[in-house]
């Protein structure tokens, strides 16, 4: 119980805040908006899964927006040329990972900090894309949106697919012993070495990891529209870290779940919805948000002190 | 040895200057039309007006940019064109003081210069061929949403950020119009994008749950359009809430074939090229002087001139029946 104080509270909180939108604005839960707002944020979800393994590892990756962007946009010239989805999906998550073979190997390899490493390649792609495509959009064959299905068996797949991927990697984090190697490594590389593992092994295939889960995040995101923006994903990395830190996943490393990042992923995405149906001007949702965040990482910092006391 | 080789290539290239100018001057005048980047789509466009005036007015014009929007390729070419001795250069500035330098000293060479699309500084150029100003994006945006939901009940707008200076200016011309020609609508929400057509998706998709009455969504930043148009169609509401706004048109074919968009709404960039070349053409011949008030194109008819702008007027509406015609 103690040990999951942090993700119960965020949990606590989220509830506070739907049943708040039951009171005051139940068109919130009206089914048909509701799936279509949780089928746009079920890219984001697997994104943010990949953030908290790479925070908990104590790294971080802001390159995941450009990445998912030059994923997006690869992906869709792909369909656009007439490439079947089942190979199109894995070319995605195959150059997803490889862009983060490339950071892995210069954060693991060379030793170099994350955040300088993520940030060189995040400006990179982005201005490489710019450049390519001049923000130009690519349309999309109609067979890719909803993979061809119905637009509510889409919708369904995707959220399905998305909560499925969080219980399995929730659950092989605490379980496998690649998962624990994960908290290790955060926590004390050098115990972790001394344990017998391999730290910058473990952080190389953690940076392989969240840029294969980009490749497929941005596969989600095609199915849902006939069109990509060449911008689109710019951004997200904020949002999936946000979300991580609320969620109660340490920024210092080895401590926090993905539970927690899912239910921080659900208070943030409700943020703006929600005013939008309580008719607030929109100049009040990025505040709430930064105070979301900024209460999280209070909370944290408090503990922390009271543990080390 | 080396400074007589100098002369003798600055020698050289005078003459060839010359004699290029002077054949020029026996012939046809050379209009130069310099865009920001000349693979870009909405150039070409503007590209297939300035062709019609250059035949009607049996001129030969030059086109040539840089390959993407290179400020520094820009001045490249316009330093060239000095070279070259053409009589007009019309340019759509990438970065305004840095093509300047260029420009002032082409004016000094004796070359008409005039801006179209994006502006230099004012003393670089004569006239500033003006495609919109904010007041008539304003109008012509609030004009078409009235005219699409007969002037009443309630509308949402989209835009790129709260706080970008333009969006703003749009932003209060179309609330200015609003208050004093359309008391029966409502403006219920504004929301940002960011520019993301992903986020104006997610945004149109609250708005219409939250606002059931909604019946028509106003997009002002270009991914906005398809972004709102995407939302409205999963949720049904073809047809029920009209989507239209500031765009192009290649983003919003498919969602104006569909019947899900309205309207979109920008300039008609073949009149652009059009007028910059007819424009370009009267100065050079010194029947477009400092001070004039109306400027007449060609088969466009008559445009008004505000200081040193002359304005391209009214914005175009694509909709489903014109939209084909356009491909940017």
């Amino acid at each position: 119980m103690k040990r999951s104080f942090r993700e119960l509270s965020v949990l606590g909180a989220l509830a506070a805040v739907l049943v708040g939108m039951a009171i005051f604005a139940p068109a919130f839960f009206s089914p048909q908006p509701l799936l279509s707002l949780l089928t746009r944020e079920a890219p984001t979800l697997v994104v943010a899964c990949g953030m908290a393994c790479v925070i908990i590892t104590r790294q971080i990756d802001i390159s995941v927006g450009s990445m998912f962007s030059v994923c997006s946009v690869c992906a869709g010239l792909l369909a656009a040329r007439g490439w079947p989805l089942l190979l199109v999906l894995p070319a995605s998550v195959a150059l997803g990972a490889l862009l983060g073979a490339v950071n892995g190997l210069l954060v693991a390899g060379l030793r170099l900090p994350s955040i300088v490493v993520t940030l060189a390649t995040m400006v990179t792609l982005r201005q490489g894309l710019n450049l390519v495509r001049q923000g130009e959009f690519v349309n999309l064959p109609d067979r890719i949106q909803w993979f061809g299905l119905s637009q509510m068996a889409g919708q369904l797949v995707l959220v399905g697919a998305s909560v499925a991927f969080l219980v399995a990697l929730a659950l092989a984090m605490r379980h496998v012993a690649g998962g624990r190697f994960v908290y290790a490594v955060g926590t004390d590389a050098e115990a972790a070495r001394l344990a017998g593992i391999r730290p910058q092994r473990v952080t190389f295939l953690v940076f392989v990891f969240i840029g294969a889960l980009t490749g497929l995040a941005a596969m989600m995101n095609l199915a849902q529209s006939p069109q990509v923006q060449p911008l689109s994903g710019a951004g997200l990395e904020l949002k999936v870290i946000a979300a991580v830190v609320v969620g109660g996943v340490a920024i210092s490393g080895g401590r926090g779940n993905l539970w927690g990042a899912f239910a921080g992923l659900l208070l943030l995405a409700c943020v703006s919805p929600a005013l939008i149906h309580l008719h607030i001007e929109a100049y009040w949702e990025k505040a709430i948000q930064g105070a979301i965040i900024l209460l999280a990482v209070v909370a944290d910092g408090l503990r922390t002190r009271k543990l080390n006391r | 040895m080396k400074k007589i080789l100098l002369h003798l290539c600055t020698a050289g290239a005078v003459l060839l200057a010359s004699l290029v100018t002077a054949t020029a001057a026996d012939s046809k005048l050379v209009v130069a039309m310099l865009p920001k980047s000349k693979g870009n789509a909405y150039f070409i466009s503007c590209k297939v007006g300035a062709d019609k005036a250059a035949k009607e007015l049996g001129i030969q014009l030059l086109f040539d940019g840089p390959t993407d929007s290179n400020a520094a390729k820009q001045n490249e070419i316009v330093e060239n064109w000095i070279t070259l001795g053409v009589d007009v250069i019309a340019v759509a500035a990438e970065n305004k003081e840095g093509i300047s330098t260029a420009l002032r000293k082409a004016q000094k060479a004796g070359i008409k210069v005039l801006t179209f699309d994006a502006d230099a500084m004012t003393d670089a150029r004569s006239f500033f061929v003006n495609q919109a100003t904010p007041e008539g994006i304003g109008q012509g945006l609030m004009d078409e949403a009235a005219r699409l939901t007969n002037s009443e009940g309630e509308f949402a707008m989209i835009v790129a950020s709260l706080t970008a200076s333009n969006q703003r200016e749009w932003q209060q011309h179309i609330e200015a119009r609003l208050k004093e020609k359309y008391p029966k609508m409502k403006l219920v929400a504004v929301r940002p994008c960011d520019d993301l057509k992903d986020k104006a998706q997610s945004e149109a998709t609250a708005l219409l749950s939250a606002n059931p009455k909604l019946k028509l969504i106003m997009a002002i930043c270009s991914p906005g359009v398809p972004g709102a148009a995407e939302a409205v169609k999963q949720a049904g509401l073809t047809g029920k809430v009209k989507v239209m706004g500031l765009g192009l048109p290649n983003e919003n074919k498919r969602y104006v074939h569909a019947g899900v968009t309205d309207s979109i709404i920008l300039w008609n960039t073949g009149d652009l090229g059009y007028l910059a070349i007819y424009a370009g053409v009267a100065l050079a011949k010194d029947e477009l002087k400092q001070g004039a008030k109306t400027f007449k194109a060609g088969s466009l008819g008559t445009f008004t001139i505000a200081g040193d702008n002359i304005l391209l007027g009214k914005p175009f509406i694509f909709n489903k029946a014109n939209i084909d015609q356009f491909d940017f």
